[in-house]
């Protein structure tokens, strides 16, 4: 049978990046998701730390590493706001661990995947995010869901773009 | 036991990321409820990595904008029409593009003398910044400016603008500085309402909007009346605009209290240029403290004169009634205007005379010892010297009787 295992699809399918390409990207992501709501207002709907988290766990394959990749951008994002550090990050952690979960199951390579789960992984981060916000610090949202839904759309648009351009600096075997 | 951690080692090391994250929440909300307002310094020390790798970039990204703004405006544009400057429609577009351009920079042009004005107005010591970048996400109101601790900015510093207050400085790094709006759940400011004079604290609500929180229901608070800061924050200096009352609510939590939604005066989302109050001491103009100086330097002269009289006062005893309380002694009485210093003299002075010596058989109260002395004032002067008697009977003076003593001579008078 032809049919690959999901250890060895994974073996196979695992993308590698040069290390600047791991640095710099989170950090012009974090950079950017603070300095373009300045110029775009309320219309800023797209979380940039969210569409890196996805792309390098769907393309890593590794939950501990997306985990992991997910929580410092979130921690991070936390840290330039006023609130507290670990609401982002908790809503990141799993949304990267899910994601490169997924990415063991899945072609990948499939734009039409890839889109589907930004869209998918962005509200299960928005969700997370006022989950904790609402039941783990009993603090008060206003929780528009309509904005989450554009703001996934936005991921997803990005995501769009975003991944072709990256996946170009990909070593390949 | 290994293979159960070899074989679940993706969920463990997701369930210890997430069981750290939810601990550090909680110690952080610990600290919070405590009333310790300010980060642990593990977390400072987060927040401060954090500002130093996003704000360099930022920086860089803000200048890079303005900069190719510039480049653009001055000269790849300029050459663009040039090139096309035969059309004559073109160089209409061109003028249309240089006059938006203008408009833009005579915008920003008044925007800058309102903020020279209000400078001149409001003179406490400010440092005016600009607006770099923002928190990232629409359920922090926070937000970055180019002004750090070099440039003397201080944590819980007022940020306002012309319109009205801001927020204030919440974290302090070496080039930048985060501020908190007004309308962060997490911020609180004093403020009063101007005609009413009901007091609150101003905080955002969960829409980002300004809100006074703990208000008594009034059926004076109307929309539209002004609300100002009230001062006793020790952040925000008094009187400075915060807003106008948009609507009044009822407290959903509490019976008896509301709400009132403030619109703020400030564009808080769209904020360029900013100032820092780094000092709430009055700074007057040099006009004032001149004359200030003067009145005070008067205020010193009239003291001195006055303590020199009393001290004159003093020293000079005739000058002094001790039998008179102390507003109504002959030097401070200005009530007449000609002091009637001593009584006139009689033409033909005789036991009547007021002041004149009493006949030795009339007794005076002080003399049998059976009422107080009366005493004259000090300065009383003498009936004048009587003339010797002379024998005309037709007088109606009665004659001295013989050992009674002649009403005393003025003696020349007390001078």
């Amino acid at each position: 049978m032809s049919v690959l295992s999901a250890e060895r699809s994974r073996e196979i399918e695992i993308h590698r990046y040069p290390v600047l390409v791991y640095a710099l990207v989170p950090t012009l992501a974090v950079v950017l998701q603070a300095w373009l709501p300045r110029l775009l207002g309320r219309f800023a709907w797209f979380d940039l730390p969210l569409v890196v988290t996805v792309f390098f766990a769907l393309s890593r394959r590794n939950p501990i590493q997306g985990s992991m990749l997910g929580g410092i951008l979130g921690i991070f994002e936390d840290a330039l706001t006023g609130h507290a550090i670990g609401i982002n990050g908790i809503a990141k952690t799993l949304v990267g661990y899910l994601a490169a979960s997924v990415g063991i199951l899945v072609n990948v390579e499939n734009y039409a995947i890839r889109l589907f789960l930004t869209f998918v992984l962005s509200l299960v981060g928005s969700a997370t995010y006022f989950f904790v916000v609402r039941f783990l610090l009993g603090l008060t949202s206003d929780t528009n869901w309509l904005t989450e839904l554009f703001k996934a759309v936005g991921n997803s648009v990005i995501a769009l773009m975003f991944f072709p351009l990256i996946d170009r600096a990909k070593i390949r075997d | 036991m290994e293979s159960f951690v070899v074989r679940y080692r993706n969920l463990l090391v997701l369930l210890a990321l997430l069981v750290a994250q939810i601990l550090g929440l909680a110690m952080q909300v610990r600290r919070t409820n405590s009333g310790q307002a300010a980060d642990g310094r593990s977390v400072s020390l987060i927040r401060y990595w954090a500002n130093s790798i996003v704000s360099p970039p930022e920086r860089l990204l803000h200048y890079s904008g303005t900069g190719i703004s510039w480049l653009w405006n001055n000269y790849i544009d300029l050459r663009h029409v040039r090139q096309q400057n035969a059309d004559l429609e073109k160089t209409v577009d061109r003028l249309r593009l240089e006059q938006a351009a203008l408009l833009e920079d005579a915008k920003q042009g008044q925007r800058l003398q309102a903020l020279l004005n209000f400078q001149q107005k409001y003179i406490y010591k400010t440092l005016t910044a600009q607006v770099i970048g923002s928190s990232g996400t629409d359920q922090s109101r926070v937000f970055y400016i180019d002004k750090g601790k070099d440039a003397g900015i201080e944590r819980d510093m007022a940020v306002i603008t012309p319109d009205g207050i801001v927020g204030k400085v919440r974290d302090v790094f070496p080039h930048t500085a985060q501020v908190l709006a007004i309308n962060d759940q997490s911020s609180g400011a004093g403020v009063i309402m101007e005609s009413t004079r009901i007091r609150g604290i101003l905080r955002g609500n969960a829409a980002g909007q300004p809100q006074i929180e703990d208000v008594i229901r009034d059926q004076r608070i109307k929309p539209g009346e002004k609300v100002l800061t009230a001062g006793g924050d020790e952040i925000f200096p008094r009187g400075l605009p915060v807003g106008a009352v948009d609507s009044v609510v009822n407290d959903p939590e509490r019976d008896g209290f509301v709400e009132v939604i403030v619109k703020p005066a400030a564009h808080l989302d769209q904020l360029d240029e900013v100032m820092v109050i780094t000092s709430t001491e009055r700074r007057f103009p040099p006009d004032q403290q001149q004359d200030m100086a003067e009145s005070e330097a008067l205020k010193g002269a009239e003291a001195e004169k006055q303590k020199t009289s009393e001290g004159m006062a003093e020293k000079l005893p005739g000058l002094i009634d001790p039998s008179l309380p102390p507003d109504q002694q002959p030097l401070k009485d200005t009530s007449n205007p000609n002091p009637v210093s001593r009584p006139p003299v009689a033409i033909h002075p005789d036991r009547f005379t007021p002041l004149s010596a009493a006949t030795p058989s009339v007794p005076t109260p002080a003399q049998d010892g059976q009422g107080p002395p009366v005493t004259g004032p000090a300065n009383a002067p003498a009936t004048p010297k009587k003339k010797p008697p002379t024998p005309k009977p037709q007088t109606s003076q009665p004659e001295a009787k013989p050992g009674t003593t002649p009403p005393a001579a003025p003696q020349g008078e007390n001078r």
